[in-house]
């Protein structure tokens, strides 16, 4: 089963996909996508750690290739999240752009061949007025591909409001 | 507490009149004593670090309303990300307190926690 989250920033994504995990069978695999590069993502991983602590995770750290990635064994896993990920696929440390969606996409389904249940968290990247390089107009398109095929495959997709559920896809959980 | 959130201009000031509020009973992003409070956002993006100061100073109002300020590209500039981050907080712990919550889209009232208020003030 899949599932995916979204919502814009702090709108309380995290917390609820770390309850919704306890629902599902051990073992429970944190992949984590976002870089530790700056004050403000040190910051973030820093208060996701400790709001995942004592909730039965394993994390892995895995910014590029999740095809590539072997989990122990099947059981739960958390993927957060895409928006780092496509970033991460999309541009290399020189600069250089290629398209993400396949290897984002691809990543995403040997994740889910290898668990049970499958939990991604997503944002919603596409709803401001401002304009932006190519590079970020690039990206905003490709995330808003990347989310309409993941929704599309999702068994259950909800978009978090001020920590609130709300069911887009599917049955809410 | 009523909490209205939505984007700009979706039609949160013109549903709480619809409660009965006036403009005279609505502040605008000012910590007051009138029951209703509207650009919460811009309150937070001034102070992002006194969170428990402002939710303190909203108690007893009966109507808050938010811009909602999470969406699109993560900003470049510290401040601005960390308005956001505040601002999405605020509203993920006022929306526990409240007993309705109400998301404004395109002028249409979603009811997304709780019941729609009878207009009653």
């Amino acid at each position: 089963m899949m599932i995916l989250l979204t919502g814009g920033s702090a709108c309380g994504k995290s917390y609820y996909a770390e309850t919704l995990c306890q629902s599902f069978p051990l073992p429970r695999y944190y992949l984590a996508a976002i870089r530790p590069y700056e004050a403000d993502s040190k910051a973030k991983i820093a208060r996701h750690r400790q709001k995942r602590a004592g909730k039965g995770f394993t994390t892995i750290e895995r910014y590029t290739d999740l095809a590539g990635l072997q989990l122990p064994e099947r059981g739960t896993a958390l993927l957060e999240c895409i928006c780092n990920l496509t970033a991460n696929e999309m541009f290399d440390d020189e600069g250089n752009q290629t398209d993400p969606f396949q290897t984002v996409m691809r990543g995403v389904a040997a994740l889910r061949s290898q668990c049970e249940t499958l939990i991604v968290v997503t944002n919603d990247v596409g709803s401001d007025s401002k304009t932006y390089d190519p590079a970020t107009q690039a990206y905003i398109q490709a995330l808003g591909r990347i989310n309409a095929a993941l929704a599309q495959q999702a068994d259950c997709v909800l978009e978090l409001v001020c920590g609130i559920p709300i069911p887009l896809k599917g049955a809410l959980l | 507490m009523l909490l209205i959130i939505g984007g700009q201009g979706s039609g949160k000031r013109s549903f709480a009149k619809t409660l009965g509020y006036s403009d005279s009973d609505m502040a605008d992003a000012v910590l007051d004593d009138r029951p209703v409070i509207f650009h919460l956002e811009q309150i937070v993006f001034r102070s992002p670090d006194s969170l428990d100061d402002i939710l303190q100073a909203l108690e007893g109002k009966d109507v808050v309303i938010c811009n909602e300020v999470g969406s699109g590209v993560m900003p470049v500039e510290h401040w601005e990300r960390a308005g956001r981050e505040a601002t999405g907080r605020l509203c993920i712990l006022l929306a526990q307190r409240a007993d309705c919550v109400i998301r404004m889209v395109s002028g249409l009232p979603m009811v997304i926690k709780g019941e729609l208020p009878c207009a009653s003030h």
